[in-house]
């Protein structure tokens, strides 16, 4: 199909309760080109903690999107963001995932770079007899348009086109600090990486953390293990939520600027969670009401590659984008620094048990976007009907748990866990409609 | 007298049995070959070169100490409610390079192997092989020789599909 204008892919008519999506926004090389252009390479992205580089000229590498990115932390502290890319010829710089060096050498032709990005050697300089246009141009590591961080989390961006940081994350910055604030000495993350890929587009995951829709249903094995855990049977060293409580509760779902979003659920069993035996200590930093947050569980998603979620421990998941149909994940758990040796296996215990690509639920997801890739390939079927779910109860603006907060949400929902609300998936796909026009149309991302 | 070359064999036959079982998808013999208290631990990397070291305070990829862990994962196998594991992927195990970690005692013998899994997934028509090395310690418990402690190392750990306890 010939690629129609952003807005054909995304049925949002709020007026008449309808929002649909069509099949070729998860589906089309042609439109994820432009997704890696008008989306990834125009606005901020989660690069990685700066616990992860916390020592002078400690440096890591990621991805914006498919632009290979390092960031590196120089001898006075400061953090520097760099494309990934020797001026000579274009090879990577830093080709190790992370690491400490003085000096950044590029193994082809032996350019040198500092961590704050300046090139201090090309190899045979004085006798290359290069012309004066050559010395006259800037040799240093092309830095990103943007780099800043908040709590610990950095972000970059390609284009220095993009709203301050803190504007940009808004009420986001609640729910990073309802991550950050578990520990009285501040979170790290938890040494050990898990990273693997799927046969399925990047908004697949994005999406699944909104949807708790699926989870009786693709997670059903999992019912089986929990039954067995509440006898005692089984690996009882990773507590889980009793699943039927769960439906008990209530849950709900916000709509940020940006394409931010969060659903949370009330929790029936906060005693299972590893940031309950602390949770006193925690009321005393944060008070009785953000404390109380901290135990729902909640999955907030930063448009457009990081996941901050906590369904039992708090964890950062990020999504690359391969290719239309290929993704790949890496998740880091966090835990509390100076926590205790058992707290922290049963976090550890509960995150392998649940999130791992080992374990009981991401292999059962990463399955089904395969599944759902597949399905795809067929023609006749045009618009998805998963967005509904809470739509006819959806309030404009916050409801009375945002403004208890002080958040201030585009739309609000509300209800029973069963209700399932799906609406927490509308905010990145009209975030994803805006940068796709404003790129189209030859516009700044952000006016 | 068990000579050194007679339990080793017993140990290298336990691990030729452990792929069987796996191979074969006969999950209790599998589970038996394993005491209730057992260590079955998957460390990860934590770059390209470095494992984490001590499950309880860094990540693994997986690690059940006691065989309830185990006995969680053939449920959910044998569940029918998980997606990744219907169909099933095809497996089949090569163990290779067996030797003594340390010189046997007539209960506890400890081995290193290597070891590839050929898996085949039938839903996306795909073979892939995980691979890596091992690391056991047999004991002899009531004349069987059973698993109490296993550690496997994933090499290839940027991990394409699901994996479960059946792809190592």
């Amino acid at each position: 199909m010939a690629l129609q204008p952003a807005r054909f892919y995304v049925d949002d008519r709020p007026e008449e309760g309808v929002f649909r999506v069509h099949r070729d926004v998860y589906h089309s090389p042609e439109l994820f080109e432009l997704e890696m252009k008008y989306i990834f390479e125009r606005t901020w992205n989660f690069l990685t903690l700066e616990s992860q580089i916390p020592k002078a000229n400690d440096y890591i590498t990621t991805f914006i999107g498919r632009t290979p990115v390092v960031v590196t932390r120089d001898a006075k502290g400061q953090l520097h963001g760099f494309l990934n890319a020797c001026r000579h010829k274009g090879a990577t710089v830093c080709r190790l995932e992370k690491g400490n060096a003085k000096f950044h050498v590029c193994l082809y032709h032996g350019w040198a770079y500092d961590p704050t990005g300046k090139n201090v050697s090309i190899k045979q300089r004085e006798v290359a007899d290069y012309p004066a246009a050559f010395d006259a141009d800037n040799h240093d590591l092309i830095p990103l348009g943007k780099l800043d961080s908040y709590r610990g989390l950095v972000f970059g961006s390609l284009s220095p086109d993009v709203p301050p940081l803190l504007d940009h994350l808004g009420d986001l910055k609640f729910f990073i600090d309802l991550h950050m604030d578990q520990g009285p000495n501040g979170m790290e993350a938890i040494p050990g990486r898990v990273a693997y890929t799927y046969r399925g587009n990047w908004k697949m995951q994005l999406e699944n953390g909104q949807d708790p829709y699926h989870v009786d249903t693709a997670h059903g094995s999992f019912m089986a293990i929990s039954e067995r855990r509440r006898k005692g049977q089984g690996n009882v060293a990773a507590p889980q939520l009793d699943w039927q409580k769960r439906n008990e509760v209530q849950i709900g779902a916000y709509e940020f600027p940006y394409g931010h979003t969060s659903v949370w659920h009330d929790v029936a069993e906060p005693e299972r969670r590893p940031t309950f035996a602390t949770i006193e200590e925690i009321k005393t930093r944060v008070g009785a009401v953000h404390a109380e947050w901290m135990l729902k569980q909640r999955n907030a998603v930063f448009f457009p590659n990081l996941q901050i979620a906590d369904q039992i421990v708090p964890i950062l998941r990020t999504f690359r984008p391969i290719s239309a149909g290929v993704t790949e994940l890496r998740s880091m758990v966090l835990g509390p620094i100076g926590e205790s040796d058992d707290l922290r296996a049963t976090r550890l215990r509960q995150f392998e048990d649940f999130v791992n690509p080992g374990g009981y639920a991401t292999p059962d997801d990463i399955t089904v976007f395969a599944d759902c890739q597949v399905g795809f390939g067929a023609t006749g079927v045009d618009f998805l009907q998963g967005y509904s779910r809470g739509l006819g109860v959806m309030e404009q603006g916050a409801n009375e748990e945002a403004r208890e907060v002080g958040l201030h949400p585009l739309t609000s929902v509300k209800g029973h866990r069963t209700q399932n609300t799906e609406l927490g998936t509308h905010a990145p796909f009209r975030e994803w409609v805006r940068l796709m026009e404003a790129g189209a149309a030859g516009k700044k991302a952000y006016e | 007298m068990t000579t050194a070359v007679e339990l080793i064999a017993a140990g290298t036959a336990v691990l030729s049995r452990e792929a069987m079982y796996l191979d074969e998808r006969r999950w209790d013999e599998w589970v038996a070959l394993f005491p209730t208290d057992c260590e079955f631990w998957v460390p990860t990397y934590t770059s390209e070169g470095t494992l984490t070291k001590n499950p309880k305070t860094e990540l693994s990829l997986m690690y059940f100490r006691g065989r309830g862990g185990l006995e969680d994962r053939v449920v959910r196998i044998r569940s029918g409610r998980a997606p990744a594991a219907i169909p099933l992927p095809r497996t089949t195990h090569i163990v290779s390079n067996i030797l003594p970690l340390a010189p046997p005692e007539p209960t506890i013998v400890r081995l290193r192997s290597s070891w590839a899994c050929h898996a085949y997934f039938p839903l996306m028509n795909e073979n892939h092989t995980f691979f890596g090395r091992a690391e056991y310690e047999l004991s002899l418990r009531d004349g069987q020789w059973l698993i109490a402690k296993k550690k496997t190392i994933l090499e290839n750990d940027r991990i394409p599909f699901p994996i479960d306890v059946y792809c190592l």
